[in-house]
């Protein structure tokens, strides 16, 4: 058992970080009171453009490859979000339906792109980041290997990010503006906020963060955009909701989603677990999560504003 | 910075305008034929994409190559969704559109082909991997249609057997997608392989029924990675990955510990995976991989509707004696006497000497 568990640690966090980072990213942009369930759409396209500029630069630069990819992920999600943004923001539109957009269109373009620029619709990367072992942290007993074994460099930089992101959101002025933007716009505004400049801000950042996402998910697991993002943008959507908007809940909603996944998905080859229908295992973080969204939903802590368009005209 | 979002945005639309323009000739690759009553050929494809390096890329690049020799028109249709009534949607668009021979890979096209084959008597249909049936599964296949079955457990053998062969000494693991009849057989033949080569060249590699699973899904790359760690993890070297999405997130796997120096392997499926596991040069994770020849089967069936030899109404069985399966022509993995073992077990299989049960018997499931 507590084998299985150490076992098991680095490939459920290697599945979180993903998942993490984009939910880190729509967690931006819905406190600035934008919805964003087009952070599965964003994720693909930052799938794409990591697997395109990996595969098309690794022969040259074969160690720093996978960063420019990583990095000019974010670029294309921020930008890709700005579409949002422009449609949520600048135009009042829906923000539901501009989601759906985002990912719609994402799906089709990234194929369309894919086939255009390298003639398959999937796009194999050779190498992705390797797992390494960190020499002194390793040994501390028990954290030791269960946190700093086998642990990729994508890791501690999502980590770093989150730890940045949480102190901009709640110690910054610029936090404390953007959280405004979305308890209360008027408010806001009326304290000299531009409403509509820090919306935008907010959702490119979601964007990068979801671009970052779907790079760092293909460079340590999948290896290969073949079109779809799998539903991890709204698995990351429901982290977002079932840590109640707060980058710690987060991080455990997140951590709950991939280990409970790598546990069901393991379970096949462990005989202890192998006698539990694999259905109930899959399904389990899913119906927790209803549960809890059940239960919890009379405190919900959604920002006030959400979903709604800024409109300086009504008070 | 309205300004800019304009721009940007008409920037986007251009690009997606001029993109449209260029994609109907990447979709028609057959070249006009003087001859008006030249045969149209037309595929619709299974789950997937067309370029999915298995299933549909494999039929597809055998009506391609027909298309050529023959100077045919081709074309391929992806289905909405993966019902019968998605699948007889898009036949149905290919025979109106005079596409009078179609393709359908995949055990899924079963009662779909049971459908059109009446409404549309004057077609040719090749289904690959299943036959015609009203969901019965009892097997109705008119003139107009053709039903071609591999012999996987086959295939599977010989993965099995150059795999223990070149180990000597280890382990070796399964991990299947759906739990359907192509998969099994693989499975299957795919022990009886490794066993054969205990019995008959004394190697010990032990297989443990544990480690012999079907995930579920073709498509779960991330689960086809953990479950490749759970088993290399056990002790397993080599996995026979039958299992497409989920097989790459095996591959996968196994790359990313080749580069740390471990000695693990992927026995490939359907298609020559070698390339797919490549992790650094030219050396690969892949041991060998487990082939059908579903580009031979559709080209020849092609060949044989314009021969005048369409083989309407029979169920086809390709095996190793009409080279319809077997290991990739080159293994820069295996040695040449292994190759040369395994060469022999196909001819033995040609000759009918060596029989590969396709059941389960008392194997694991």
């Amino acid at each position: 058992m507590v084998d299985l568990i150490y076992q098991l640690f680095p490939y459920a966090i290697a599945f979180t970080v993903p998942l993490l980072i984009t939910s880190l990213g729509g967690l931006y942009s819905e406190r600035s009171g934008v919805i964003n369930i087009g952070l599965e759409g964003l994720m693909l396209m930052g799938m794409f453009v990591g697997a395109l500029i990996i595969s098309r630069t690794e022969s040259i630069y074969p160690g720093t490859a996978i960063w420019i990819g990583l990095l000019a992920a974010m670029l294309f999600g921020a930008v890709f979000a700005l579409l949002h943004a422009f449609a949520c923001v600048t135009l009042n539109a829906n923000q539901v339906i501009s989601g759906i957009a985002i990912n719609m269109i994402a799906a089709a373009v990234t194929v369309y792109l894919a086939r255009l620029i390298s003639g398959s619709g999937n796009i194999q990367i050779i190498r992705g980041l390797s797992r390494q072992t960190i020499p002194i942290l390793s040994d501390i007993p028990i954290l030791g290997r269960l946190l700093f074994t086998q642990t990729y460099a994508t890791t501690w930089f999502v980590l770093l990010i989150l730890v940045v992101a949480t102190f901009l959101l709640y110690k910054t002025r610029f936090g404390l503006r953007l959280r405004a933007c979305g308890e209360h716009p008027h408010a806001a505004d009326s304290a000299g906020v531009n409403v509509y400049r820090m919306r935008y801000m907010a959702v490119i950042i979601s964007g990068a963060c979801a671009g970052l996402g779907g790079a760092t998910f293909i460079v340590t697991i999948s290896g290969e955009f073949n079109g779809t993002a799998a539903g991890l943008g709204f698995l990351a959507l429901a982290a977002l909701i079932f840590g109640q908007w707060k980058p710690w809940g987060i991080l455990g909603a997140a951590f709950f989603f991939g280990f409970a996944s790598t546990v069901a998905n393991v379970s096949q080859v462990v005989p202890m677990l192998a006698q539990i229908p694999g259905i109930y295992l899959k399904t389990f973080p899913y119906v927790v999560t209803l549960a809890a969204l059940v239960l919890s939903s009379k405190y919900s802590l959604a920002p006030k504003a959400i979903g709604e368009p800024y409109d300086k005209g009504k008070r | 910075m309205r300004k800019w979002l304009a721009l940007l945005l008409v920037v986007v639309f251009v690009f997606a305008v001029v993109g449209c323009a260029t994609e109907d000739a990447v979709v028609d690759e057959g070249e006009d034929v003087e001859e008006v009553a030249a045969l149209r050929v037309g595929m619709v494809t299974d789950a997937g994409t067309i370029d999915d390096k298995s299933f549909n890329q494999g039929t597809w690049e055998g009506v391609l190559l027909a298309g050529q020799d023959f100077g045919l028109e081709t074309r391929y249709l992806k289905p909405g969704g993966t019902t019968e009534a998605d699948y007889v949607t898009e036949i149905g668009n290919l025979v109106d559109a005079d596409f009078k021979f179609v393709v359908c890979p995949g055990f899924k096209f079963e009662t779909a082909i049971f459908d059109v084959q009446d409404r549309y008597p004057d077609a040719k249909f090749v289904l690959i991997d299943g036959y015609p049936h009203a969901g019965d599964w009892e097997p109705v296949v008119k003139e107009n249609v053709v039903s071609i079955f591999f012999a996987e457990h086959e295939s599977g053998f010989l993965g099995g057997l150059a795999a223990a062969l070149q180990l000597q000494e280890g382990e070796v693991a399964f991990i299947g997608g759906m739990e359907i009849p192509a998969v099994q057989k693989f499975n299957w033949g795919f022990q009886q392989g490794v066993l054969y080569a205990n019995e008959n060249y004394s190697t010990q590699v032990v297989m443990n029924a544990d480690n012999f699973i079907y995930q579920g899904t073709f498509d779960d790359v991330a689960a086809g990675q953990v479950l490749a760690a759970a088993m290399f993890d056990k002790g397993v070297d080599a996995i026979f990955a039958a299992a497409g999405g989920v097989g790459i997130g095996a591959i996968n796997e196994a790359k990313a510990r080749a580069a740390t120096g471990q000695a693990v392997w992927i026995v490939g499926v359907d298609v020559d995976q070698y390339a797919e596991g490549i992790y650094e040069g030219d050396k690969s994770i892949i041991l060998t991989s487990a082939m059908k020849y579903i580009d031979v089967a559709a080209y020849d069936m092609i060949k044989a509707e314009l021969d005048g030899t369409f083989p309407g109404g029979e169920i086809l069985m390709f095996n190793a004696a009409n080279f319809g399966i077997g290991i990739p022509k080159e293994n820069p993995n295996l040695d040449p006497e292994v190759e040369a073992l395994v060469a022999e077990a196909f001819a033995a299989l040609q000759a009918g000497t060596l029989v590969v049960s396709d059941v389960q018997g008392d194997l694991f499931k």
